[in-house]
């Protein structure tokens, strides 16, 4: 027993690095490789290309063609009074994603004050389905949005009632923010909340006592000690709102495009080598930034642990709590939440309940039975699917744990190069989905021939193991800061009592983050649940089909007349699917935790 | 023809991570199997796709149709062929002009076969919707985009000019011509119409005037039907779907520009290394039978492209034909619409 | 210095033998070069200011910390590339350090996994022994979430003892207590100590607390041994000004040995050195003089061994007093036996041969 987790652990990097290399770096570095490679030669040359082209950077496009000539212009736009600099699709990009971190952050930080600081009924459920929106496929999101925010959608009917709009945010940036916030706004909320459970009592009590009133100390003393969980959310919400796609387009139009859009139409064009020069620049921004982040972090890590931890105030106690302004916030909080989180949500069900005529119907759902009873070639059985995303969840969630946890043994070890090391294990956030799906295409599923056999790597395991490599960052995001807030006099303890490294991590630190592996649990589960672009690709067929790739083609049924009636009833099973199942997890783990 | 079938093994690796499936060639007894390839909704309940197989089996019983649907559609081809992957379907279902023009310049050997005349009723084809010069393929089906407008809120939009009033304006939904069929060829009609000089011009009116370009045809379409605008780039197949006492045919109107609809025929051709060529031959004559144009017509809801098929039913009913079809040529788009979409959407894109 | 450690005649094999070890954090030179050797079954205490390196010369010994250079034998054996668990070492940590989702049963068993007792015993007699050793016998069932300072303190010593280990390492094991538990369990770790005759290292800046407890002390002071003794010659001959200011409230005196080479000659006044010295005229000179070798008494003007000075606070300590004087320029801590506590000015009284020279 004891042996085995020693020898277990050098396996399993190897496992590890092995997977990786197979169904992530080699199927990326295919594409990218042609940002740099131009028949086998290096080159800057595609490089140069787009960085000089205005469409892409705008003003900074002359760093690349004509160096030489800016201090010039900088001293003609400073002298032209220093008018607003057009950085072009790239900068246009990154604006709108620095937009939807603000607001996502805006919007999820209150959240994460209820779910840690007040105690009502419901609340373990709440914090539970928090990272729902993640698996929404954005076809459901738009249909949910427009429900919502449209022209006739229920905000402007409420506003309408008391004498208000209509707004019109349809087509908007502003509504495009929206839905990165409805995605990443849990995401801030569930890694705050655990920092802020974690905010030692006796380090508040203390500010108090020293004079400081509510404010202050939450400025002083709680925020700092929640400004490391805020940043990993802010870092994560932008290189996903960097990389966000077909939200934009269904939501924004194509005056919004991102890079990541445009990427897509290079691919669809195959004019690869400019798809890859971008998808190799949004990648290297993304990793410099983690990178950055990552630095940052490894100065912020304090051992805490072993304070005391704060009650949670009961929400509702009594009416005269109801003027507490600190309530009065919640409750307005609430109000927000309920209209941006569970409005779309809602909106989704009761659109798989509705004919377009505004009548209620049961036709969506029948036809999720119709295509269970159909034995037809390249039908997709909604129950097939449901288990084969269970199934794929929970082998994502299995694999992507302890892949998570070694990168986090990693991070938190004192080492140089252990940040490069760790951003460079995070890259499956940093790559835009489009070019891995385009690599896996090119690789795994084209394959290649090895003695006479052309092996190719699909099917059900394939799929694991590529959301095992989406999931394992979350993982590893989560557990980080637990591991590192371990106190390390535990583990010289238990060293000096004769356990070797592995056996320290599985005997003693493992069972402490206890909280921060379900939270990492939860989140591979449901990144597995939600993916779609590898998993369309390697299931070959309809038997490796889950529920997002089904919903998708439902979505392109016209039995049922144009609509996405049946792709709505297929989100609502969707969205029921995974809220039981996160509360399960939530469930074992706590057993598990005790 | 010593044809192949392919066996997957899912092979657990040590680690048990990934899967190898390794394709192991195992000769077949008879050269009957006859793969199709075609994008992923062509199969399933109810589909055109399986009402070929099953009736194009029972015509000839000695055949067995697999399907080898992708989510990429012909790219996928193009690239296997470029990367000397192998291509282990006889033929491919589905390709329009731009695909095909698209295959053409990516590759140095023609992805299809030249079959055109060796297939029976190909001669019936309706010679407008012919699209390869070369007789690679095959026209079998068509749509024709249109506008699908609400007569409540607007006039029916008669012309091009028209969509420019302030009548109009924030009105009309399409979508990205970069990655939907429908909205390519909304774009291709502008430049028929406006001219390659004259439609960026046209299109920076549109804009002004407050047109929103969606990703694609669903999202557009739900987006009219939230009533977020009330006219949408569609098909002019609309009131197929939508006819009768319970719906408010009024939200359905098909609004033909300049009396025009830009016609997207769809057709299938032969891989240049099928396994079964003779096979995919039959197959394709079998497609362009009376029988089965009108059973595609009605289960793809498009046009047959044979001349003189009436599906009847509902299709036959309610479908609209525009008094004057218009589409670009083969030739006409070669070397040029890679350049006309790029284009259009920097200039989207920058405003 | 002639008096002689208690262990090195009953025992002269050495259980911890350190050689020029060096530890650097980074730019940041923690211990520059230390030696030391510990014998066999005694208890060795690293004393010194916080920061000074002694945590770090025992995470050395643990093998919790990679010497830059150097050498760590435990029982002869050459320890220093090998990992903490291959060195049978316990360690007690100030924090207590239990491990919080393990029960006091498991938390004392733990180590016992890891190794094979000789006479195989069965691992829970051994923790229902060890816990029974630290006095807390049926608390295996309870988690540490429920036990006391001071019973947590125990678990963890039971716990770093459960596995037989060669050297006992005690890291501030004592801080986090309050005074009277902290002297109880003073007393009972030297008890079981004893008892096992196991090699301890303990760390401590409690000066107080090393003097009570060793065997032998090393005083450490930036990251350099200052003094290797036992309590009595490192209390009362510390070997330089630093370790006399350290151990205990010393009063130093600075100046030169005056021509007649029998007096200091320090803030314009002479003061009387023992009757034999190696020091010559004229020579700078170090002195100090321990509190309780001055008494507060009336005396003949004119003493040299006098010093009139002027009462500024008392501290009552229940068995004698804690007088702060002032003698010219300096501060001067007298302890006193007295009943009442003095006052005004005095008269501070010293035999010449408890002048110890630095």
């Amino acid at each position: 027993m004891r042996a085995k987790a020693s020898r277990l652990l050098p396996v399993g990097i190897a496992a590890m690095l092995t997977t990786l290399v197979v169904v992530f770096y080699y199927p990326v570095g295919s594409v990218l490789g042609s940002a740099i490679s131009v028949g086998g030669r290096l080159t800057l040359d595609p490089l140069v290309a787009v960085l000089g082209d205005p469409f892409y950077t705008g003003s900074a496009h002359s760093l690349v063609t004509a160096p030489a000539s800016l201090p010039e212009r900088f001293v003609a736009w400073v002298n032209a009074g220093m008018p607003a600099v057009d950085f072009g699709l790239f900068g246009f990009t990154a604006y709108q994603a620095l937009l939807s971190t603000v607001v996502s952050v805006a919007v999820g930080l209150p959240g994460a004050y209820l779910l840690a600081r007040f105690e009502f009924p419901g609340r373990e459920f709440l914090r539970s389905v928090t990272i729902l929106p993640f698996v929404m496929p954005s076809i459901l999101v738009a249909v949910g949005f427009l429900a919502m925010f449209g022209r006739t959608g229920v905000v402007n009917d409420l506003l309408a009632t008391v004498g208000l709009g209509p707004v019109n945010v349809v087509f908007t940036l502003e509504i495009v923010i929206l839905a990165h916030a409805f995605y990443n706004a849990p995401l801030v909320t569930r890694l705050v909340t655990a920092a802020w459970e974690s905010v030692d009592t006796r380090s508040v009590e203390t500010a108090r006592t020293l004079g400081a009133p509510p404010l202050r100390a939450f400025r002083d003393v709680t925020l700092p000690q929640l400004v490391p969980a805020i940043l990993t959310a802010s870092v994560l919400t932008f290189i996903f709102t960097f990389l966000s796609f077909p939200i934009v387009l269904a939501l924004g139009g194509l005056q919004l495009a991102t890079v990541e859009v445009w990427l897509f139409a290079r691919v669809q064009n195959l004019e690869l080598v400019e798809a890859a020069t971008l998808g190799a620049i949004e990648t290297a921004l993304s990793l410099g930034l983690i990178y950055i982040y990552l630095r940052f972090e490894a100065t912020q890590i304090s051992t805490h642990g072993q304070g005391q931890l704060r009650s949670r105030l009961p929400l509702f106690d009594g009416w005269q709590s109801v003027s507490d302004p600190r309530r009065l916030g919640v409750f307005l909080y609430c109000l927000v939440a309920a209209v941006l989180f569970v409005g779309p949500l809602v909106s989704l069900v009761v659109e798989s309940l509705t004919t377009p005529n505004g009548a209620f119907t049961l036709d969506y759902y029948a036809f999720l039975l119709a295509q269970q009873a159909s034995a037809a070639v390249g039908t997709i059985n909604p129950l097939a699917a449901i288990i084969n995303s269970l199934l794929f969840g929970l082998g994502a969630l299995v694999l992507a744990l302890p892949m998570g946890v070694l990168v986090s043994v990693v991070a938190t070890h004192e080492g140089s190069g252990s940040r490069f090391a760790e951003a460079l294990l995070t890259a499956p956030l940093a790559v835009s989905g489009i070019v891995l799906g385009l690599g896996m295409l090119r690789t795994l599923v084209f394959g290649t021939t090895v003695f006479g056999h052309r092996l190719t790597v699909t099917g059900p395991i394939a799929i694991v193991a590529a959301h095992a490599i989406a999931a394992y960052p979350f993982v590893t995001r989560n557990v980080t800061p637990a591991l590192s807030g371990i106190d390390d006099r535990l583990v010289d303890a238990a060293r000096a009592l004769g356990a070797d490294r592995p056996t320290v991590l599985v005997d003693i630190e493992l069972p402490l983050i206890a909280p921060a592996l379900i939270a990492g649990a939860a989140f591979a589960f449901a990144i597995s649940i939600g993916e779609f672009d590898s998993t369309v690709l390697l299931a070959e067929g309809v038997d490796s089909a889950t529920m997002p790739v089904a919903l998708e083609r439902y979505t392109a049924n016209r039995s049922l007349g144009p609509n996405l009636g049946p792709a709505t009833a297929m989100g609502t099973v969707l969205l029921a699917v995974t809220t039981g199942s996160f509360i399960l997890i939530d469930r074992t783990g706590r057993r598990w935790e005790r | 023809m010593n044809r192949r079938t392919f066996l997957r093994h899912g092979v657990g690796s040590v680690a048990g991570l990934a899967a190898l499936s390794g394709c192991i060639g195992t000769p077949s007894d008879s050269g009957q199997t006859l793969t199709v390839a075609a994008y992923s909704s062509f199969t399933g309940d109810g589909t055109a796709g399986n009402w070929l197989k099953s009736a194009f089996e029972s015509e000839t019983p000695e055949a067995t149709v697999t399907f080898q649907t992708t989510e990429n559609g012909v790219n996928e081809f193009i690239q296997r062929r470029s990367q000397g992957a192998p291509i282990d379907a006889d033929l491919f279902v589905g390709l329009n002009t731009g695909e095909l023009v698209r295959a053409d310049q990516q590759l140095d050997d023609s992805l299809f076969a030249a079959s055109g005349d060796r297939i029976d009723g190909s001669e019936t084809v309706k010679s407008a919707l012919d699209f390869d010069p070369a007789g690679r393929v095959v026209p079998y089906d068509t749509g024709y985009i249109s506008l699908v407008y609400d007569a409540e809120e607007v006039d029916e939009p008669a012309t091009f000019d028209t969509l420019l009033k302030p009548q109009y304006e924030n009105e009309l939904l399409t979508q990205n011509a970069e990655g939907s069929d429908p909205g390519r060829a909304f774009l291709l009609w502008t430049i028929n119409q406006k001219g390659p000089d004259g439609y960026l011009d046209y299109w920076n009116q549109l804009a002004d005037n407050g047109i929103q370009i969606l990703s694609d045809w669903g999202t557009a379409y739900e987006a009219y039907q939230d009533e977020e605008a009330s006219m949408v780039v569609s098909y002019s197949t609309d009131q197929v779907y939508y006819h009768g006492d319970d719906v408010d045919i009024s939200r359905h109107q098909v609004g033909f520009l300049n009396d025009q609809g830009y016609a997207n025929p769809e057709g299938m051709a032969q891989f240049v290394n099928a396994d079964n060529p003779e096979l995919a031959r039959e197959f394709m004559s079998f497609m362009l039978s009376e029988r089965a144009q009108a059973e595609i017509a009605t289960r793809n809801v498009q046009f047959p492209a044979v001349e003189g098929v009436d599906p009847g039913g509902d299709f036959g009913e309610f479908a609209l034909e525009p008094p004057e079809a218009v589409t670009y040529s083969y030739d006409e788009l070669v070397g040029n619409v890679g350049g006309w979409i790029d284009d259009w959407a920097r200039q989207i894109v920058s405003n | 210095m002639t008096t002689t450690d208690p262990h090195s005649e009953s025992t002269n094999s050495t259980a911890v033998e350190i050689t020029d070890i060096g530890v650097d954090f980074g730019h940041v030179t923690a211990l520059e070069s230390i030696s030391l050797s510990i014998a066999d079954g005694a208890f060795f205490t690293l004393v010194g200011p916080s920061g000074c390196g002694k945590t770090t010369l025992l995470r050395s010994i643990a093998g919790l910390e990679t010497p830059s250079h150097g050498k760590v034998s435990i029982g002869g054996r050459d320890v220093t590339t090998e990992p903490p668990e291959a060195r049978n070492v316990g360690i007690v940590f100030q924090n207590y350090s239990l491990f919080p989702h393990l029960s006091v049963a498991d938390n004392v068993g733990y180590g016992l996994q890891f190794h094979d007792l000789s006479g195989q015993r069965d691992p829970e007699a051994r923790v229902a022994e060890l816990l029974e050793l630290v006095d807390l016998p049926g608390f295996g069932d309870r988690t540490p979430t429920e036990l006391s300072g001071g019973q947590k303190q125990r678990v963890a010593l039971a716990r770093a003892l459960a596995p037989e280990p060669d050297v006992l390492l005690l890291d501030e094991p004592l801080s986090a207590l309050d005074a009277r538990l902290r002297a109880k369990l003073r007393v009972q770790i030297k008890t079981i100590q004893r008892d096992l005759g196991i090699t301890t290292v303990y760390v401590t800046h409690d000066q107080a607390e090393a003097l009570a407890i060793s065997d032998r002390i090393a005083v450490i002071q930036q990251g350099q041994i200052q003094q290797v003794d036992t309590p009595e010659t490192v209390y009362r001959q510390p070997a330089s000004r630093a370790v006399a200011e350290f151990m205990g409230n010393n009063n130093v005196f600075e100046g030169s040995v005056a021509d007649d080479g029998q007096h200091l000659e320090t803030e314009g006044k002479l003061l009387p050195l023992p009757e034999t010295h190696d020091r010559a005229p004229g020579t700078s000179l170090t002195v100090s003089i321990r509190p309780e070798s001055l008494v507060v008494a009336d005396s003949q003007q004119g003493d040299p061994a006098v010093l009139s000075a002027t009462v500024e606070t008392v501290e009552f300590l229940g068995d004698a007093y804690r007088v702060h004087c002032r003698w010219r320029d300096k501060s001067v801590l007298v302890t006193t036996a007295a009943t009442t506590p003095p006052e005004g000015t005095v008269k501070l009284h010293f035999d010449p041969e408890d002048v110890h020279l630095l």
